[in-house]
């Protein structure tokens, strides 16, 4: 049976990590972890808290130095500095990474002046589409309205790579919305490789076509949305009185949910063969369905626990 | 035209794109010649991958239903006929209901009468309240 891919191949990639490792002094944060980030791709990270994704994008950004391993960011080491973060857009996990004291506009202003490729006409654009009070204090700001700077701050220099931890995080219904309106335009009109970590996978479900895994530090499954779409099925099955096997279906069986005569199994396999695997084990296999996004993730979360 | 997806759907976006382009179509909300929303536009509006809606618009290129103006955009294929297009609607509404039902544990016979019966009710309630 087939495995989940732990890595994406045979495309040029954006990002591309090499067992990074990093430790903090009471914590190892990453713990050889191997991302490998297609150009253009919209890759959503997913992991438990702690798993290390805040770690990952502060090495991605060059504020942080892996104690081993290898990254490149377009072909570049990310430890060049300015050079390869001025072709990134960065929301981070916290709201409190602007600041204080500086009005929204100064702080545009002050973070423009750090990137040559600052859009004017597109940042007024987002400014207005995200309804910004230019004079207000950064320290006077909701938690939602300083969400919505920092993606001003992101996006206005059309870079390459975006990297967005927790991107929706403060915002209310509507400016989420707004949000995604945004993104999609974005992506569509600008060459741009997309990262986002999120717990809230649902959300990106229009928007992602690849996904990623984490867990302790490291990256356990990456995949497509074809290989989701194709390899991946929850399958309801009938069993008669005292039958008994998994039907050798080995670490392809992700997710199991067993009652008295009705089981529901998560595979990664070929739909073909799994069924026929299943009917030969005296089982009757009542239907197949594919996953939603979240549910996808949420399988491939807990696999082999 | 209004296009609406879902994410309560076994079909993926594309292909819930592909359907509503095609509802479009059968029920006259779009016309031959009459141009598509840009990938952007329509991307924009539904907050999907840009690369979702061109693999729609590929597709429905390949199955004729739309073709590619260099430069203008995709326009809606003039119908030789409709009813192919119908033909395949219905088969795609046809698939999910018989989806739901086996997993219901329902008989083919069985959800074909339970259609009947429910049209018939719908046809006389119309007929009362009219």
């Amino acid at each position: 049976m087939t495995t989940v891919p732990r890595l994406i191949q045979g495309r040029p990639l954006a990002v591309r990590t090499d067992g990074l490792i990093k430790q903090f002094r009471d914590k190892v944060a990453l713990s050889g972890f191997s991302l490998t980030v297609p150009e253009g791709a919209f890759f959503v990270l997913v992991g438990p808290n702690g798993s290390g994704k805040t770690t990952a994008f502060r090495v991605m950004l060059g504020l942080c130095q892996q104690d081993a391993g290898s990254i490149t960011v377009f072909g570049r080491d990310p430890d060049e500095g300015a050079a390869v973060r001025a072709n990134i857009g960065f929301v981070p996990e916290r709201h409190t990474d602007l600041f204080e004291w500086m009005t929204v506009r100064q702080m545009l202003d002050h973070h423009a002046a750090y990137h040559p490729a600052w859009d004017d006409p597109y940042a007024e654009q987002l400014i207005a589409e995200f309804a910004l009070r230019m004079n207000t204090k950064i320290q006077k700001l909701s938690k939602g309205e300083a969400r919505r700077v920092q993606l001003v701050m992101a996006l206005a220099h059309r870079p390459a790579l975006l990297l967005l931890d927790e991107p929706t995080d403060g915002l209310d219904p509507l400016a989420r919305d707004r949000m995604f309106g945004l993104l999609a335009d974005h992506i569509a009109d600008n060459p741009t490789t997309v990262i986002v970590a999120t717990h809230l996978v649902y959300e990106m479900d229009r928007l992602a076509d690849h996904l990623g895994v984490m867990r302790d530090g490291r990256v356990i499954a990456q995949v497509t949305r074809d290989d989701l779409a194709r390899h991946l099925r929850r399958y309801t099955v009938e069993v008669p009185d005292g039958w008994r096997s998994t039907a050798t279906l080995g670490s392809s069986l992700l997710r199991r949910n067993d009652s008295q005569r009705e089981f529901q199994w998560t595979v990664w396999g070929d739909e073909r063969a799994v069924l026929r695997k299943l009917s030969m084990s005296g089982a009757f296999v009542r239907d197949i369905a594919p996953l939603t996004f979240q549910d996808a993730a949420l399988a491939l979360l807990s696999m082999y626990e | 035209m209004i296009i609406s997806i879902t994410q309560n759907d076994d079909r993926p976006i594309y292909v819930q794109i592909m359907d509503e382009i095609r509802r479009a179509i059968v029920i006259g909300t779009l016309r031959a010649d009459e141009p598509l929303p840009s990938v952007r536009q329509l991307s924009a509006d539904l907050r999907v991958n840009p690369n979702t809606v061109q693999q729609a618009y590929r597709e429905l290129e390949r199955d004729g239903v739309v073709y590619v103006r260099r430069g203008q955009g995709t326009f809606v294929a003039e119908a030789l006929s409709s009813q192919p297009d119908r033909d395949k609607l219905a088969s795609s509404v046809a698939e999910r209901a018989l989806r739901d039902a086996y997993r219901s544990g329902l008989t083919v016979t069985e959800l074909i009468d339970a259609i009947h019966s429910m049209s018939n009710l719908q046809h006389d309630g119309k007929r009362a309240t009219g």
